[in-house]
């Protein structure tokens, strides 16, 4: 038995938050998500160049270092220390998809661009009416011969308005309640409308998509629920990025607790305060063990992962919230502030714990999938 | 990352499986299905077999009685008990073998651990906790019981209150205060009392749900022998302290399997009122699957570290909020199922219950209503949640302390001396 990250990894972990902080510090995400494209371009090479960070999950064959999911979970609970704005996770959630719905064709074609940094590829999916992006979708597609067009509306789509590939979740038209399928369309395909949203969340672009008769390729055939199962995988990973996220403002709570005075003492020898700050601990502590359950479940292939994925989810959003929520309490006024980073990461927290699903959400899957 | 028990553990739970197939009588689902009068017997006898068969302290070295394994044995078999509803030993156990027995073997003499600890073993003697007084609660150090040697005896006067199990237990361990002129935490003694002496008198108290499961205990003159110390004399902080990281000892890694098989019976609770249609009932016991889950995941990684060296510290008080914290809970969301059956609740008695119900009790009205008033207990024994709340912050956190008020000689402390 051994349920911990391996030394490599952590190690692996420290040189990455060295590079993050060095490389792309809070200050830097703020300056690049007002430009056009909203992230560091010059940072994302160095993490695909030198740290080889978009292939380290894919196969060796198609470029990647072919590691299993724990890396890139460690990946995105630095990234989400550090609300990167980089296209990784995007990129990572995109190769998913590719690596287990994508005929050998794309595979070969599309996972090399992604690990070498080449390409950015997104999902889109999501629906104003479809949190998930995998029911009850609006976004039809049409077959005539081998040509396939796709009409709808996206939301959310990460870097959507920069990305060189989408995949986007759409149902046929002529059988609207049946399973939907990704389709890959090319980010210069005719019909294809992107415009970069203005977000909640400041950190991480993203772009509504408007495809009228839009020219698409179908990434594969799905099995029966293997988009639902892709949410599931996204969700185990999602909560470790939050669970990076808990972190930061823990420490930034904390640490502000220990230095600012009032009444001639630290405000963290308070109780109000310090019991805030053990309740944030203890969110964490519950978040990250459920996230690292999750990914080691999602590593291993386990059908488990339908329950623990939902479930990781709730509780990383939860603590994430929670923990954000009273880092700008703590912080008092100067935590309501623009200029201090705390916004920042309150941001994140609600808009990562609305993807795919909110708490309620989340729990009432679980629900159906515990048999309640 | 790797979840599986190292092969001697899964070795183990084979033989405690073994043990419990041919050991427990035949359709045991637990204590709860027995009559109340029947429980105590059952209790007495299953663990005269526990002790013949060494699976009372299988992390004690085989010299004092134990069977020398791990306490990743100890833990499986707390596993293996809880799943075949197998009582691990009396009320008293807990205090006579988990905490001072594990004290005895970390800090005892030669000749404490060669006479205590087979006769708490063998059940020849039962122990219970001395620590609490009615002015010392959350603020232990603030103990006024004195020890004062007369010749080779110690003196002993006070009281002590909220000792749970007291009423059934013939030895005491108690903190003293041995020298009120030194600070509050330097001048306390940990001294082992015998209780069959007309200096000690036990009270019962009955607590919020009815039943008596805790007393006071009062010393008028009681006395033991001056050599009856563990730690040194005036060190007895130090062993309080150690004794209280036995308390923690590996709950952790055991709570999920204590909650599981109740939040099961909530389930079939809801079940059988038709609420687990209703999807704010839904959405609720999710979550209390939830917290299950993470006490397990949580769990996993303090058994992965105890096998890998570590021992339990103070993350420990984490788990205790965790869990203190959901017991309440989820009592509160059967209260909010039984809905009219709460108010007026019937069917069998839990006959006094510390967390939860004996398994093998009736899923009745009445035994969740005795659980949800006992959850309340939860958050106040052991260190208060706020108490933990401040060990979270300063000891894992590295917050501040609050300043203090009562350093200098306790015997100067505003109210030292009632």
């Amino acid at each position: 038995m051994d349920f911990a990250f391996s030394k490599d990894q952590e190690e692996f972990r420290s040189s990455l938050r060295r590079f993050l902080t060095e490389k792309a510090p809070l200050s830097s995400v703020r300056a690049a998500s007002e430009t056009d494209l909203g992230y560091d371009p010059l940072v994302w090479k160095q993490m695909s160049e030198q740290l080889g960070l978009p292939g380290l999950h894919i196969a060796e064959e198609h470029g990647g270092s072919g590691t299993g999911l724990l890396e890139p979970a460690v990946v995105l609970e630095e990234t989400g220390r550090a609300l990167s704005s980089s296209p990784y996770l995007a990129g990572l959630f995109a190769s998913l998809a590719i690596q287990r719905l994508g005929s050998p064709e794309l595979q070969a074609d599309l996972l090399p661009r992604i690990a070498s940094g080449e390409a950015v590829v997104t999902l889109a999916t999501i629906e104003v009416a479809s949190p998930t992006g995998t029911r009850g979708l609006a976004t039809t597609a049409v077959s005539r011969g081998d040509q396939v067009t796709l009409t709808g509306r996206k939301t959310l789509v990460e870097h959507g308005h920069s990305a060189d590939v989408l995949l986007v979740s759409a149902v046929g038209a002529d059988a609207p309640t049946g399973d939907a399928r990704l389709y890959v369309v090319q980010g210069d395909a005719a019909g294809l409308t992107r415009t970069r949203q203005h977000a909640l969340d400041l950190t991480r672009p993203v772009a509504e998509v408007v495809l009228d008769g839009t020219p698409a390729v179908a990434l594969g055939d799905p099995a029966p629920g293997a988009l639902d199962e892709l949410v599931d995988l996204f969700c185990a990973l999602l909560a470790s990025e939050m669970v990076g996220g808990t972190e930061a403002c823990l420490t930034m709570a904390v640490a502000y607790a220990k230095d600012r005075m009032q009444f001639n003492r630290p405000i963290g020898s308070f109780q109000a305060i310090k019991h805030k700050c053990a309740e944030m601990l203890i969110a964490l502590d519950g978040a990250r063990a459920a996230a690292q359950y999750a990914v080691m479940v999602a590593d291993g292939g386990s059908a488990e992962l339908s329950t623990v994925g939902p479930l990781a989810k709730a509780e990383a959003s939860e603590a994430f919230t929670f923990a954000a929520n009273w880092t700008i309490q703590v912080l008092g006024g100067i935590g309501f502030t623009w200029e201090q980073d705390a916004h920042l990461y309150f941001r994140r927290a609600w808009a990562d714990s609305g993807l795919l699903g909110g708490p309620a959400a989340q729990r009432a899957r679980l629900a159906d999938r515990i048999g309640l | 990352m790797d979840i599986t028990y190292p092969p001697e553990a899964e070795a183990f739970r084979e033989r405690v499986r073994a043990f419990l197939g041919e050991n427990l009588p035949a359709g045991w689902t637990g204590l709860g299905a027995l009559a109340e009068e029947e429980r105590e017997q059952f209790r007495e006898s299953w663990r005269r077999t526990l002790a013949e068969h060494q699976m009372l302290a299988v992390s004690w070295p085989k010299e004092y009685g134990g069977a020398g394994l791990s306490l990743v044995e100890q833990v499986v078999l707390a596993e293996e008990f809880a799943r075949a509803g197998a009582p691990q030993g009396s009320e008293n156990d807990g205090f006579g073998i988990g905490m001072l027995g594990n004290t005895l073997i970390h800090l005892g003499t030669e000749e404490q651990k060669k006479h205590y600890l087979p006769r708490i073993l063998s059940g020849e003697q039962r122990w219970c906790q001395g620590y609490s007084e009615p002015d010392a609660g959350s603020d232990l150090a603030g103990i006024r019981t004195s020890a004062v040697l007369d010749g080779d005896e110690w003196v002993i006067n006070g009281q002590k209150t909220w000792t749970s199990s007291g009423h059934l237990a013939d030895h005491i361990f108690v903190l003293a205060r041995t020298d009120p002129s030194a600070a509050k935490h330097k001048g306390i003694t940990f001294l082992l009392v015998p209780m069959d002496q007309p200096g000690v008198e036990v009270r019962p108290i009955v607590n919020m749900a009815g039943y008596a499961l805790f007393n006071e205990v009062f010393f008028t003159d009681a006395r033991t022998a001056s050599h009856e110390v563990v730690g040194g004399v005036n060190d007895g902080w130090r062993t309080a302290m150690a004794l209280l990281g036995f308390e923690r000892g590996v709950g952790a890694t055991t709570d999920a399997i204590r909650f599981r098989g109740d939040l099961d019976r909530l389930v079939a609770l809801a079940r059988e009122r038709g609420l687990t249609e209703d999807p704010r009932i839904r959405e609720r016991l999710a979550w209390c699957h939830s917290r299950v889950e993470v006490m397990r995941y949580r769990g996993l990684i303090s058994l992965s570290r105890l096998l890998n060296g570590g021992r339990p510290g103070p993350e420990a008080s984490i788990s205790k909020v965790i869990w203190s914290e959901f017991a309440q809970a989820y009592t509160e969301l059967a209260i909010e199922i039984l809905g009219p059956e709460a108010l007026a609740p019937t069917g069998q008695a839990t006959g006094g219950l510390l967390q939860m119900p004996e398994a093998g009790t009736e899923n009745s009205p009445l035994s969740w209503v005795e659980t949800f008033m006992s959850a309340r207990a939860g958050t106040i024994y052991a260190g208060s949640s706020q108490i933990q709340r401040n060990i979270i912050g300063e000891q894992l956190l590295g917050l501040p302390k609050e300043p203090r008020l009562d350093a200098g000689p306790f015997r100067d402390l505003a109210g030292s001396r009632g």
